[in-house]
């Protein structure tokens, strides 16, 4: 795959390509890997849901690539976009991709809007920046955009305030600022933990039919694996700043290799469990970033983790399909795991038992 | 609304409280008629003398009961009757008196609070913006030494090296120079209060606005492509202001009293002074009203306080 | 990217150098203790140490005071040609004695009110808290102008007008100190185990209560020695005797300021140094025992 030279927009190609991308902060504590070493590429109207728990460097990840991050941090590697190297530009350069190109819905839409500044205001303030629209224009920008992701009387809320709207309200008005000048890759970092459930089926269907209509890139990053499910084509796993495993949506739910990605999946609950049932968490914490064990990351807390796991790194390897990757030295369907799968599904099965 | 008329309210208990205290103090500890007639007023045992005393007491209202003298007193002020001065002759009446001198005391307050404002506000985004830094943390330790540098010695130093050493402003306030010049006559006093406030102000409002720079609301406002400056400017200002604003209306009473301090070093004849003058003779209507000016001052400051609060949050609006 | 540096969570990291070594108190404090402890001593010893008489005249023939620092004049010497060194010093006495004796009164009275308020609550709270309302809204200094008028200008009647003005903003962090402790596990336990109340307030409260008062002292010194050059410069503070106010007041005319700026400066750097050294002890006490921010 490589980067198409171009700065127009194209319908199809590589948008982004992410190579070996280190981010690391510099604390009191020491220096913190919070991304170590990832690499990946993103087509154009693709989506990538990013999974991890919180700490894995998934949110990092996102902020890295658009360089939205404090002054401790280091960044190596190589980002490109739409074939322009763009790791290692000023915020000042930057800004012209911000909100342009590339833009952001934050998780929690409670405080990612000014709570002094009227709605209108807020939307308004890209399209002016990007676009040099005038106050007449944007503001029937703005309405139009209101009314794109769905928000009822487009020309009463341009006028109120953020604390004036619900929770479900607020973050379509953030998508409409993300969406207002047409990026062509949106992050949403977590766009739905704040929600009511109801409210977050319909975010997630704005954000994935606002991609198909503008043929735009979203990278989806969220630490549940059911969110991603029907609403990316491709998933990366991280774990301990690592890309762990990456698949296409269908080829990872079918065949995952990775323990933990195994892991995450079954602490979903799902519609056909009777309700109390208890959900299976990952037992332990996720690893300490600066100093991380040696060998697997994951290996400390993996049920199925061996000698070997504890001491060597287990490189990315290639699955069945070209497009399917891991890093797990008895990936799931393994013989050593299947061995193992058998004790842990007793000891499942006992604690259900006792509770 | 309801709000309002509640605050108004308070305002208007706490100005009847202070009038009460100052008033009973002032009679109950000082002796007025020893202030107007002189040794006499303790002589009632000379007819002639005696004479003279009831005609103080009638014409001043001294042998009435206190609580009458007080509502006899209040019911004036309000009107606008601020009664007369107690010296031999009572002239000129409070209300002139006052009329001649709350003008440059008020100047001079106002622009004390513009001038700490207009330092304080781009100095705090300035420091905020680059937090930590070097520079930041000297500027820091400035504002600690501003701080601690008494009024009266701020006062004697900006004396000495502005008026007297550089020459650049007067020495003095004359009370008969037209209204600019009055103006650059007041700039030494004013500054005089205005820098502490400025460091305390500009303490305040940095650290609230490091605070509100690492609000999410921020870094959406940076990922929309807004400009460094306009994201201090248009995003974080206004959010940082409340402990700001806050701290303007308690700093008023500060002010005042430093306002005392400064308009002696460089000769203003405002409120600071008549205030130590009639203290000095028990003039109790000079002091009264005076004290009841500094009161409603900061009774109104501090309600202003509450009008901008809603100006600047929408969320506080009822 | 030194751009990027400039807005967002990085300055997150400014609270971690205290929390990192949250038990040191620095160097700084202990110059600042070290100073005000050097400065109280000379002040109470002056009469026994190697100075030159203050109120003496060292007149030089054929030379009109006042004169400028020189070896036998550290500080300079006056238009009376009194010694300025030796006259701060023995000025150190009046303002550090006002500034001791205010806040001692302060925090008797102030302290025992607001512990007593925060400790038994209900209506005995209400009507403290008013009180200190009502106190805290008048401004302070025309309130001490109001005393010092009415009553005498002694060295106890400045020192306790002060103390009096000390009151509502010392008992009102005495009371919520006294709030956020009155339910802690050890108090409770100590009530359940059948402790009386006195002795509750003296064996449990006043332990704790006692270290964020002494950082409001610490601090509280500067406000009233700072309160009382104040005084001084209105002519309303101690009549015999002269405080630093009243020594800068004497050198601060505009014939003294143009002839000889020491007389009104020599006090000046005193009382700076001495302020400062008492703002930055508290400061440091307080932000040591992380006490909330209390405005005097």
């Amino acid at each position: 795959m490589t980067g198409l030279q171009t700065e127009g927009r194209v319908s199809d190609g590589t948008l982004l390509e992410v190579a070996d991308l280190k981010t690391h902060f510099r604390t009191e504590r020491g220096l913190v890997r919070a991304v170590d070493g990832v690499t990946f590429t993103l087509e154009r109207g693709k989506a990538l849901g990013v999974v991890g728990e919180s700490g894995s460097g998934k949110t990092v990840l996102s902020r890295s690539i658009m360089g939205l991050l404090p002054s401790n941090a280091v960044l190596r590697g190589s980002v490109k976009f739409a074939g322009q190297e763009v790791l290692g530009l000023d915020s000042k350069q930057m800004r012209h991709l911000w909100g342009r190109e590339m833009s952001m819905v934050f998780q929690n839409p409670m405080v990612s809007l000014n709570p002094l500044m009227r709605i209108g205001k807020q939307i308004i303030e890209p399209l002016q920046i990007h676009l040099g629209m005038d106050n007449t224009d944007a503001k029937a920008t703005a309405e139009r955009l209101l009314r794109d992701v769905r928000i009822p009387e487009p020309e009463k809320r341009l006028k109120q305030y953020p604390h004036e709207l619900s929770g479900g309200m607020r973050q379509r008005v953030m998508i409409a600022i993300a969406l207002a000048c047409g990026p062509t890759l949106l992050f949403a970092d977590e766009p739905t933990t704040a929600l009511d459930v109801t409210v977050q089926a319909q975010i997630l269907e704005l954000i994935a039919e606002q991609r198909k209509d503008r043929n735009m890139s979203v990278i989806l990053v969220t630490h549940d694996l059911g969110v991603v499910a029907g609403h990316t084509d491709e998933i990366a796993v991280m774990y301990g700043g690592r890309l762990v495993e990456k698949a296409p949506t269908k080829t990872l739910f079918a065949n995952m290799k990775m323990p933990y990605t195994m892991s995450l999946m079954r602490s979903i609950p799902k519609i056909e469990d009777p309700s109390h049932t208890r959900l299976l968490t990952i037992p332990g914490r996720p690893p300490d970033l600066v100093h991380p064990p040696k060998g697997c990351r994951f290996a400390p807390r993996c049920a199925y983790a061996r000698d070997k796991c504890r001491v060597d790194d287990p490189p990315l390897v290639t699955a069945e399909t070209a497009d399917h990757v891991y890093a797990c030295w008895y990936p799931v369907g393994s013989p050593e795991f299947q061995e193992r799968d058998v004790e842990v599904l007793v000891q499942l099965g006992q604690t259900a038992n006792a509770s | 609304m309801n709000y309002w008329l509640q605050r108004l309210g308070m305002a208007v208990l706490l100005l009847l409280a202070v009038s009460a205290l100052t008033f009973g103090s002032m009679n109950v500890l000082g002796d007025p008629l020893f202030n107007i007639l002189g040794p006499i007023a303790n002589d009632r045992e000379n007819p002639r003398n005696l004479v003279l005393i009831e005609a103080a007491e009638a014409e001043y209202n001294l042998d009435k009961p206190l609580p009458e003298r007080y509502v006899r007193w209040l019911g004036g002020f309000v009107t606008g009757d601020l009664g007369v001065q107690f010296s031999s002759d009572g002239q000129p009446p409070v209300s002139e008196l006052i009329k001649e001198r709350l003008p440059r005391s008020f100047t001079l307050l106002v622009m004390a609070q513009i001038l700490a404002a207009g330092m304080s506000i781009p100095w705090a985004l300035w420091s905020a913006s680059r937090a930590n830094s070097l520079i930041d943390r000297s500027s820091t330790l400035m504002t600690f030494l501003v701080i601690a540098l008494p009024t009266f010695a701020l006062g004697v130093i900006l004396k000495f090296i502005f008026a007297i050493k550089l020459g650049w402003f007067p020495q003095r306030y004359i009370a008969g120079d037209p209204t600019f010049t009055h103006l650059r006559q007041l700039f030494l006093p004013a500054l005089t209060i205005a820098l502490p406030s400025a460091a305390i102000y500009q303490r305040l409002l940095r650290t609230d606005l490091i605070t509100t720079l690492q609000e999410d609301f921020i870094l959406m406002a940076r990922s929309k492509g807004v400009s460094r400056r306009n994201v201090l400017f248009k995003h974080a200002l206004r959010p940082s202001l409340f402990s700001f604003v806050t701290v303007f209306g308690i700093n008023t009473g500060a002010l005042i009293g430093g306002s005392l301090i400064s308009e002696g070093i460089f000769g203003v004849p405002g409120l600071g002074g008549a205030i130590v003058e009639a203290v000095a003779r028990e003039d109790f209507p000079v002091v009264l009203a005076i004290v009841m000016i500094i009161a409603a001052t900061f009774v109104l400051v501090n309600l202003a306080v509450d009008i901008v609060y809603s100006i600047i949050d929408p969320r506080v609006r009822r | 990217m030194s751009e990027v540096k400039v807005l967002d969570q990085e300055v997150a990291t400014e609270s971690e150098p205290d929390a990192a070594e949250p038990r040191r108190l620095g160097l700084l404090f202990w110059i600042s203790i070290g100073w005000i402890v050097s400065i109280s001593l000379a002040a109470a010893l002056a009469p026994w140490l190697p100075l030159k008489d203050p109120d003496n005249n060292f007149l030089i023939r054929g030379d009109r005071p006042p004169y400028s620092p020189s070896g036998t004049h550290w500080f300079g010497a006056d238009q009376d040609a009194r010694d300025v060194f030796s006259r701060t010093i023995y000025g150190a006495r009046i303002s550090l004695i006002v500034g001791f004796v205010a806040i001692a009164f302060g925090m008797i009275v102030g302290g025992t009110l607001g512990i007593i308020a925060g400790y038994f609550r209900g209506w005995w709270d209400r009507i403290v808290t008013f009180c200190f309302t009502v106190l805290l809204s008048f401004p302070s200094l025309v309130l001490a102008i109001l005393i010092t008028t009415l009553m005498d200008r002694s060295l106890v009647t400045i020192s306790l007008t002060l103390g009096f003005l000390a009151i509502a903003p010392v008992g009102r962090l005495a009371r919520a100190t006294t709030i956020q402790y009155a339910d802690r596990e050890f108090v409770v336990a100590a009530r359940t185990m059948g402790a009386k109340h006195p002795r509750i307030i003296v064996r449990e409260l006043l332990p704790n209560v006692v270290i964020p008062m002494g950082a409001l002292a610490l601090l509280g010194m500067a406000v009233a020695i700072v309160a009382e050059g104040g005084l001084a410069f209105l002519g309303l503070s101690v009549q015999d005797g002269e405080s630093w106010g009243k020594l800068i007041l004497l050198g601060s005319g505009t014939r003294e300021l143009e002839n000889a700026p020491w007389i009104a400066f020599a006090p000046i750097l005193i009382l700076f140094l001495t302020v400062v050294a008492f703002n930055f002890a508290g400061d440091k006490l307080r932000a040591h025992f992380d006490v909330k921010e209390i405005a005097l």
